[in-house]
């Protein structure tokens, strides 16, 4: 055994392994260390008071802070998500066990699954025991002379803190304990496709607890806020809320779906399931209707604020952005004489650096009634306008100029917000051109002849063929452009100004200043996962929309 | 014609009539139109860049659209005075160490994960995946934690110097991703024979390799160019003064403290985005393709 273990074809392997390893290093260890582990740092800091310096641990309230008792809602469904995604792994290693009839003992493995996930959640618990005391060595060296030395020193005694030290044994007891089982299952018992199983009960048991962990503290932290309460004589009516708003969401899906599996045919019964998902939708978006507005007035208002920013900047941008680069991409297709070089100049702007167009835009629309865009409207005999120092809505602006008074909810975008959309279309057409050319070269010619031959005119053409047969690329476009609206941020920054009193500010910008003007770390951390949250689930929501709407040739 | 535009009639046998020959001569007018309009459109902008650069302060402050005399000097200003020429070495310091350590990095990467197998490669890739959904406002707290807890324990600084402006960047999930689409379709074949000819890995990486990987690698260098050439918050949050400061934090900055110098503001501006212009003209046609396929510009 020995021999074969050390057989030229086996250091030959090992060798190539650690080529391999020694490879991938440098890219690896960056990727992790800025890019994986940030995740769970933040994660850690948005649970902390932190300002510059790390503050008492608040648990929720930084999120409770922004969201309010959506918090709750949120946890909740991740937990339940949780929960049902055990379930689902439960359901294949059933599906798989029969399929492939394999022996009973394919239970057993669950156990060192168990222990192996154990020893997962251990290491976790190590290393958030072990983040306090080496971020303290930063302080403990500041004014020292730095030597290796005492580095070393130090980071001997982070790592050697009693409770660290604990943690660390329990870690190393459950990953022996873990491995140690896997390979007495794995050799007395023989179970067929162990690694597939075991990897499998691994992330059951990985998920379970997660579910069943984020239950518990969703019940503790409302428990402690209704005894809070109880003391002052208010109700929280948190309960209440999370389960309308929870009814109301799942209401949603459910009639949704149910519409969708109403039969296609004519008649009665298809008749009454389409009204009972019509009641079940109307119905759950009555309860968030009435819901969700007092979440928004108890959360925080300049997040708040960013999200409405950011979704009159979607609404703003995105659809005339869409519609003019159709329009130019199919008059560039027609392979004009200087198509090539009218591409290239729409392109421009899209190239330039971000910060220096925006500076340029910033003084196109400035204040000044010099500046090129009040020097074009006063030719025109209009009064100069403020443009980027504008904080009043545009609606507003167009109904007072025609002797009316809007109320505050249909005030519309700011007109400092107007410029950033204008900016915003102006550099985003010459890409999402590109990518329409791109999509018109996919179409097939003998599609478009056969509808020419058939008498179809510009219009039908366009309307019945290339549209259709472009939403591939609209459907890419829209979710590049939606999820670019909420993390646009250098040219906001640019062209934003205090007279606009925040109108401008969208979702980055909003976690940006909170962070860089404020020091409020652990706050930004927590508004920077309500980002994240956001974005997953709109990608999560095209997708089923893509599934259903868009049509591929 | 040659082309095979799908507006090109091609079945119109019949109705060639002189309404129909009107009516092309009318659309073919009114493409351009708007054609011209959309440029126009897209290039005003610049030219009033241009020729505010080229005034004086007095004129660049009124209503002039064209400048009474061309005053090149704003440009020696911005570039002097206004500290511009630092920025723009910065600029180009911190671009090219990423760029340097990025393209290496990436490459070695990606070429083992195309092309070596080695236990748990399908997780880490997978894994490394993943992390291109984060936004970077996510990550953007921490890592500012991470530098300058380096800065302080090590023994080079990390905040307002290069390590904090670059080490982060070189590790890129994007380009690792792309290198190795494209390294995987290699044939195995080559591999075989170079190594009877007693070459290892590295080897053929360096030989056969990255000379047939030119147009990705291309894609790449202008990618992170570009990148690391436009980026505002991370290095607005890691320079406090100008000793490291790039160039676009110093044009931001410029913005908002010297507002009234429009001129040399315009100058700066330009200056800022010279480099990119040239990159743009001189590889145009993988530039287009290099930004369409990643969508990732700022």
């Amino acid at each position: 055994m020995l021999q074969r273990f050390f057989s030229g074809r086996r250091v030959r392997q090992l060798r190539e392994y650690l080529t391999a390893y020694l490879m991938i290093a440098p890219a690896t260890i960056l990727v992790f260390v800025f890019g994986i582990f940030p995740v769970g740092f933040a994660l850690y800091v948005s649970l902390h008071k932190w300002r510059i310096k790390k503050g008492d641990f608040r648990g929720l309230g930084n999120y409770l802070r922004a969201i309010d008792n959506l918090t709750y809602v949120v946890l909740f469904a991740i937990a339940l998500g949780a929960i049902i995604a055990a379930f689902l792994i439960l359901r294949r290693i059933l599906a798989r066990k029969r399929e492939e009839q394999d022996r009973k003992a394919v239970w057993l493995i669950a156990l060192p699954g168990a222990v192996v996930s154990a020893a997962v959640y251990t290491f976790i618990r190590w290393t958030v025991l072990l983040l306090p005391e080496i971020l303290a060595i930063a302080d403990e060296i500041w004014g020292l002379e730095k030597t290796r030395q005492l580095f070393m020193g130090l980071l001997r005694e982070a790592v050697s803190t009693p409770a660290v030290v604990r943690a660390w044994w329990l870690f190393l007891g459950t990953a022996a304990g873990g491995l140690i089982l896997s390979l007495a299952v794995y050799y007395l018992l023989r179970p067929p496709r162990f690694a597939a199983y075991l990897a499998d009960f691994i992330l059951a048991w990985l998920a379970l607890p997660l579910g069943a962990g984020l239950l518990w503290v969703v019940f503790q932290d409302v428990q402690a806020a209704y005894q809070a309460a109880l003391e002052t004589g208010t109700d929280p009516g948190i309960w209440p809320q999370v389960i309308t708003l929870t009814g109301g969401v799942v209401l949603l899906i459910a009639a949704w779906r149910l519409w969708k599996a109403a039969p296609e045919q004519q008649g009665t019964i298809p008749f009454l399931w389409r009204i009972l998902s019509a009641i079940g939708l109307l119905i759950g978006a009555w309860l968030l209707i009435g819901e969700l507005p007092q979440v928004i007035a108890a959360g925080d208002e300049d997040m708040w604020n960013g999200l409405k920013v950011t979704a009159f900047y979607s609404l703003g941008t995105v659809p005339f952005q869409l519609a003019f680069s159709m329009f130019l991409a199919i008059l560039l297709f027609q392979n004009l004489w200087g198509s090539e070089m009218f591409r290239m100049l729409f392109f421009l702007p899209y190239v330039t650096p971000t910060v220096a167009s925006a500076a340029i835009f910033r003084q196109l629309f400035s204040n000044r009634y010099q500046a090129p865009v009040n020097q074009l409207l006063m030719s025109l005999g209009l009064e100069p306008l403020q443009w980027v120092r504008e904080p009043q809505g545009v609606f507003s602006m167009l109904a007072e100029s025609a002797g009316m008074v809007l109320p505050d909810w249909a005030a519309g975008p700011s007109l400092a917000l107007v410029v950033i959309m204008i900016y915003s279309i102006w550099t985003y057409v010459g890409y999402d051109t590109v990518i329409y050319l791109a999509g018109l070269g996919n179409i097939s010619t003998a599609v478009i002849e056969a509808a020419e031959i058939d008498g179809a005119g510009s219009w039908e053409k366009f309307r019945y063929i290339i549209f259709p047969l472009l939403s591939p690329t609209t459907y890419f476009l829209s979710l590049i452009a939606i999820i670019g609206t909420f993390k646009a941020f250098s040219h906001i920054w640019v062209m934003r100004q205090g007279s606009a009193l925040g109108t401008t500010d969208t979702f980055s910008v909003v976690i940006f200043s909170e962070f860089f003007e404020k020091l409020r770390y652990g706050y930004a951390s927590a508004l920077a996962f309500v980002l994240f949250a956001i974005i997953l689930s709109l990608t999560l929501i095209n997708q089923r929309i893509q599934g259903d709407r868009v049509f591929y040739g | 014609m040659a082309d095979s535009g799908i507006f090109q009639a091609s079945g119109s046998v019949a109705r060639q009539d002189r309404f129909r020959r009107w009516w092309t001569v009318i659309r073919k007018i009114g493409t351009y139109g708007f054609l011209i309009l959309g440029m126009l459109i897209s290039i005003t902008p610049f030219i009033w860049m241009i020729s505010t650069s080229l005034m004086t302060l007095g004129e660049a402050q009124g209503i002039r659209w064209i400048p009474t005399e061309l005053h090149f000097e704003n440009y020696l200003n911005a570039w002097r005075e206004a500290e511009f020429s630092e920025y723009f070495f910065n600029s180009v310091q911190i671009t090219l160490i990423t760029l340097v350590g990025q393209v290496t990095f990436s490459t070695l990467a990606a070429y083992a994960f195309a092309r070596i197998e080695f236990p748990g490669r399908d997780v880490l890739f997978t894994l490394m995946l993943s992390t291109m959904m984060i936004p970077a406002m996510v990550l953007i707290i921490p890592n500012f934690l991470t530098v300058t807890w380096l800065g302080r324990i090590g023994p080079i600084k990390w905040v307002n110097n290069w390590p904090a402006l670059t080490i982060p960047f070189m590790g890129s999930v994007f380009s690792i991703f792309l290198l190795k689409q494209f390294f995987a379709q290699i044939p195995d074949e080559l591999y075989d024979s170079a190594r009877i000819d007693g070459a290892g890995h590295l080897r053929f990486l360096w030989t056969v390799v990255i000379p047939l990987a030119k147009a990705p690698m291309m894609v790449i260098i202008v990618l992170s160019f570009i990148g690391s050439w436009n980026a505002l918050a991370w290095p607005l949050l890691v320079t406090n003064s100008p000793e490291w400061r790039p160039i676009a934090v110093g044009l931001n900055n410029f913005v908002d403290e010297a507002g009234q110098m429009l001129n040399l503001m315009m100058a700066g501006t330009f200056i800022t985005i010279i480099p990119i212009l040239i990159i743009y003209f001189f590889t145009q046609k993988q530039f287009t393709e290099s930004i369409a396929r990643s969508g990732l510009k700022g």
